[in-house]
């Protein structure tokens, strides 16, 4: 058996250098601030969802992405609204940040309202999908999001495949696939990132490291130390980011994105991260006993919005003050209450939860429906 | 000078090739992907020279990868294009089983129909040949049991050619089994129309044969022993209808309701293994829905419940022959 190591998310060995200049260099201090919103409304639809859940008013299951949201804040913020992403099952607010920067609640954006996601995590009629799969695998071909399925890596070909498409009617759209660690030993995964490597296709493939798949830890299922060197045999960068840090993740992404949209081809980031709790709400009390506590404790010990919060005030964006105003970070669900957020992000997602109590459930006449298309579509 | 006369009759490799190029031509948005179909046109030659004609981007040497096969094609499919999506032999289709029956498959269900998939996964099937455990699948149930797909199998050359151009204008993912030991049979050529006169609508079985005592269900190979084994009958006396159904989903009731109201006994005969077979789905449905029509138990006639193994004798013994269905047949017709 391969010797177990503790997790080393705290503070990843090493990290990709980032090529000067910084794509970070362009953000203003208003991108700043936004970050940090988004970080907090990350975190926010996550703690909500599963104080819901608790409470009995939710089916399905929460795969909480606690800890993990400056991967989808930092990557999301690098994209252009026309660019495509394919996210999985930890990745729910992901539908929702997407191209939120050109508004939050701006209608033409691409990217899903929170109403939209909250209907499709309550199961009602207004999601984009009306219902028919659970939360994480809505997705929508208006809004260029590519709906995942339960087997994992499986949306890398697809997302090579929408690209090949686009490139070919002259576009240079990139597409962005969220994957865990344990989704890389997957065959899909190499069939399609080396696709994707043979074509030069715009593909930037985020892992998301997390240090377990369900309860396998990331050493019995990747041989090396950083998932990224995978990107070896194909040939194509394979970069490193600390998952804590949504401006490395932001940085990290943005030359990948780049190096994508110049027609040079896919690249892998590996962002190091750690998964704050069970592999589902179900396996909470299970995670406690596979996992060693002090390992635990490791990899929650640097969240990111107090990370952001420690490079706002450095930079003179943010008082201490004014950091304080909000404590989100470092608290579970539990512990939790809506004044550690900002109003913005509080009101946001209860309008969501508001519309989506008021969606209607499907009817059941619609559950043999769109087998196939249907003649009026 | 040439002398050689173009004969007027075509083979069934003929008849998918020009349904290909005709639809290359008037579908600018149709993308090919599969092992060797470019360079080499294809291990059979059915995409012979049309990488040639229309360049590498529309017609893609793909890697031995048939999760990206199918899933690079629902991608494409997805975003605007139209994919015919080539296994070099259909038996290869299980290393792109769960981009097919997963991804593919239940894209327009379960985005409410906003995401229809516009391709085709066709390859060569079937026995008969010699190719062994890996090279002589009919494994047409396995996606028959997978909501969402379109599953097609020709017979015949004009077939080939009208269900393959359906195929690729139809809007939902369609499998297109293609029998590979009728590719080139000089005994089944026949003259073929061009372009819409082509189209043979999809979900439409056929009537290959008129008869007034049994009724044999079949497709495929099988289709073709069935016209042979309706041959042997008459010297027994016996009169018999052969139906091809040429596509399995969605299936033509109503064509095999029809003849059993005038024959009244039912012989399916496929090539795949028995249990959990196709035929025994027309068997179950025919059943219930012509029941009042029947005289006798339906029966049917496949593969055993075995691999297909490669000796000559050993294959012959586990495939349907014309004898093994003239058998079946009196057994029903004495009843």
């Amino acid at each position: 058996m391969p010797e177990r190591e503790l997790a080393r998310t705290a503070e990843p060995r090493k990290v990709s250098k980032a090529t000067e200049p910084l794509p970070r260099d362009i953000l203003t201090p208003d991108d700043y601030r936004e970050l940090l919103d988004q970080l907090y409304l990350a975190r926010y639809f996550d703690v909500r969802l599963t104080k819901e859940k608790k409470r009995g008013r939710l089916r399905g299951t929460l795969y909480s992405s606690h800890n993990q949201e400056a991967i989808l804040v930092g990557s999301l913020y690098a994209l252009r609204s026309t660019d495509w992403i394919s996210p999985i099952h930890r990745d729910m607010p992901a539908f929702f940040l997407k191209d939120i920067k050109n508004g939050w609640d701006s209608k033409d954006r691409l990217g899903m309202s929170i109403e939209e996601v909250c209907s499709q995590v309550w199961g009602r009629v207004d999601s984009p999908g009306r219902a028919r799969d659970n939360w994480s695998h809505i997705g929508s071909k208006k809004k260029r999001i590519i709906h995942s399925t339960s087997m994992l890596a499986g949306t890398i070909p697809v997302a090579a495949g929408v690209v090949y498409a686009d490139r070919l009617d002259g576009g240079d759209n990139v597409v962005v696939t969220y994957n865990g660690e344990g989704s890389t030993a997957q065959g899909a995964f190499h069939e399609g990132v080396n696709f994707a490597a043979v074509h030069k296709l715009p593909v930037v493939t985020v892992i998301e490291n997390n240090q377990w798949a369900f309860g396998t830890p990331a050493h019995l299922g990747c041989p090396t130390e950083d998932v990224a060197d995978r990107a070896k045999g194909y040939g194509i960068p394979g970069l490193v980011a600390d998952g804590q840090d949504v401006l490395d993740v932001f940085d990290k992404v943005s030359e990948a994105v780049e190096y994508a949209r110049s027609g040079k081809g896919p690249s892998i980031v590996e962002c190091k991260t750690f998964r704050s709790y069970g592999h589902g709400d179900h396996d909470d009390d299970r995670a406690v006993k596979y996992r060693p506590q002090d390992e635990v404790e490791v990899g929650r010990s640097r969240d990111p919005i107090a990370e952001m919060k420690k490079v706002m005030i450095a930079e003179g964006l943010l008082t201490q003050k004014e950091a304080d105003k909000h404590p989100a970070e470092y608290k579970g669900a539990g512990e939790v209450t809506d004044h550690d957020f900002p109003e913005r992000v509080v009101e946001f997602l209860s309008r969501g939860v508001d519309f989506a109590l008021k969606s209607p459930l499907p009817d059941a006449s619609e559950a043999r429906r769109w087998v196939f298309k249907e003649e009026d579509q | 000078m040439s002398t050689a006369v173009e004969r007027k009759t075509k083979n069934y490799l003929t008849g998918l090739k020009e349904a290909m190029y005709e639809e290359m031509e008037s579908n600018p948005d149709l993308i090919c992907m599969g092992e060797d179909i470019g360079l080499l046109g294809g291990a059979f030659g059915v995409t012979d020279g049309m990488q040639a004609k229309y360049g590498a981007e529309r017609v893609i040497d793909m890697p031995i990868s048939e999760s990206a096969i199918v899933g690079a094609a629902c991608g494409m499919a997805l975003n605007g294009k139209t994919v015919m999506a080539e296994m070099q032999f259909i038996d290869f289709i299980s290393c792109g089983f769960d981009q097919i029956v997963n991804m593919v498959a239940t894209y327009c269900y379960r985005t409410a129909g906003e995401v229809p998939i516009p391709m085709v996964i066709r390859g060569p099937a079937g026995g008969y040949g010699g190719g062994a455990l890996y090279h002589s699948q009919m494994n047409e149930a396995w996606f028959c049991n997978s909501p969402g797909l379109k599953v097609v199998c020709p017979s015949t050359p004009s077939d080939a050619k009208g269900l393959l151009k359906a195929a690729l204008r139809d809007p939902n993912p369609v499998v297109f089994y293609e029998i590979k030991e009728l590719y080139r049979k000089r005994s089944i050529e026949e003259e073929l129309l061009d372009g819409d006169d082509a189209l043979i609508p999809l979900g439409k079985a056929r009537v290959g044969r008129e008869g007034t005592d049994l009724t044999l269900v079949s497709y495929g190979n099988p289709y073709h022993l069935s016209l042979s084994a309706a041959k042997k009958l008459e010297e027994f006396g016996f009169s018999a209808e052969v139906i091809d159904l040429r596509t399995l989903v969605p299936l033509d009731e109503e064509t095999i309701t029809e003849s059993l109201s005038r024959t009244n006994r039912l012989l399916v005969v496929n090539e795949a293994p028995m249990t959990c077979g196709f035929a025994g789905e027309v068997l179950a449905r025919l059943s219930q829905a012509a029941f009042e029509h029947l005289d006798a138990p339906p029966a049917r006639v496949t593969r055993t419940d075995t691999p297909v193994p490669w000796a000559t004798p050993l294959e012959s013994d586990v495939l349907p022959s014309v004898d093994d269905i003239v058998e079946a047949a009196l057994k029903l017709c004495r009843y």
